[in-house]
């Protein structure tokens, strides 16, 4: 049974992230990476990463996308710069890169499909466990953090200055 | 019976996919988007890994990947923005002006 759940959420990952980089219109874009990370979270649960799953849902499909849905619609793109932006130089460079990516994967995993050495731990990651880790082995990393956003927030800020200062300028 | 290989090969194909979506689309809203496959990919093998080896240390940082991913799409947000006010494109092409 989680054989056949893990055959049907990986198909389900790479139909929409094949998706993902296909679809002409940005909008279904970002709804196609939504159904992926849906997918990549049922995989996380399946694993019995379950702390991660839901974070990966909170985070994801609840704030960034939703972000990637706002500018998307904040832009209001109209067809005519659409359709320019379609056209690429390298589409038969990025299928060659993509082809070699993809069999040197197929190649390094082949041995560990064959092998089935490692059968899987007792790890589950429930909020208990990971809470219990994250606040003694991995407090430094996590407090630093809350640092990084802090300076993310800044660098936003200091981004949306300019475009006020720019628009005060043509006001002017 | 799924075993690690099958999660690392299927990491191994998104990833694939996320890198031709970075190469081929000068969109720069699909190349941020083709980006977040990229960092879902490696965070499906930490967790694989993590199962596998048991060891949690691989979905603390899947953790850490999702708090840095945020940040990091916050500012290129930003950044595609101010470039569509500057520019009206947001095509990756056209910012010239670094370029010499």
């Amino acid at each position: 049974m989680p054989a056949l759940f893990f055959y049907l959420f990986a198909v389900l990952l790479v139909l929409a992230s094949l998706a993902v980089i296909l679809a002409r219109n940005p909008l279904y874009n970002v709804l196609a990476l939504v159904v992926a990370i849906f997918a990549l979270s049922s995989l996380f649960v399946l694993l019995e990463a379950f702390f991660v799953g839901i974070i990966l849902i909170l985070v994801y499909a609840g704030a960034v996308l939703v972000f990637f849905l706002f500018v998307v619609m904040c832009l209001n793109l109209n067809a005519a710069v659409l359709t320019s932006v379609q056209q690429s130089r390298f589409r038969l460079l990025g299928g060659v890169v993509g082809l070699m990516f993809a069999s040197s994967f197929f190649l390094a995993t082949k041995s560990f499909i064959a092998a089935q050495a490692m059968g899987p731990s007792s790890v589950r990651g429930t909020i208990e466990t990971i809470g219990r880790i994250l606040f003694t082995d991995y407090l430094l990393p996590f407090e630093l953090t809350s640092l990084l956003l802090l300076i993310a927030v800044f660098g936003i800020v200091s981004l949306a200055q300019g475009v006020l200062s720019t628009g005060k300028e043509k006001g002017n | 019976m799924i075993g690690l290989g099958h999660y690392l090969l299927l990491s191994g194909i998104v990833f694939s996919v996320g890198i031709v979506g970075v190469v081929t689309s000068r969109n720069v809203l699909k190349v941020l988007l083709s980006l977040e496959l990229l960092l879902a990919a490696s965070n499906l093998v930490f967790v694989a890994f993590s199962k596998f080896n048991g060891d949690y240390a691989g979905q603390l940082i899947v953790f850490f990947v999702i708090l840095v991913a945020a940040a990091e799409v916050a500012i290129g947000l930003a950044i595609i923005v101010l470039m569509y006010r500057r520019l009206a494109t947001i095509q990756a092409d056209e910012l010239k002006e670094m370029k010499w």
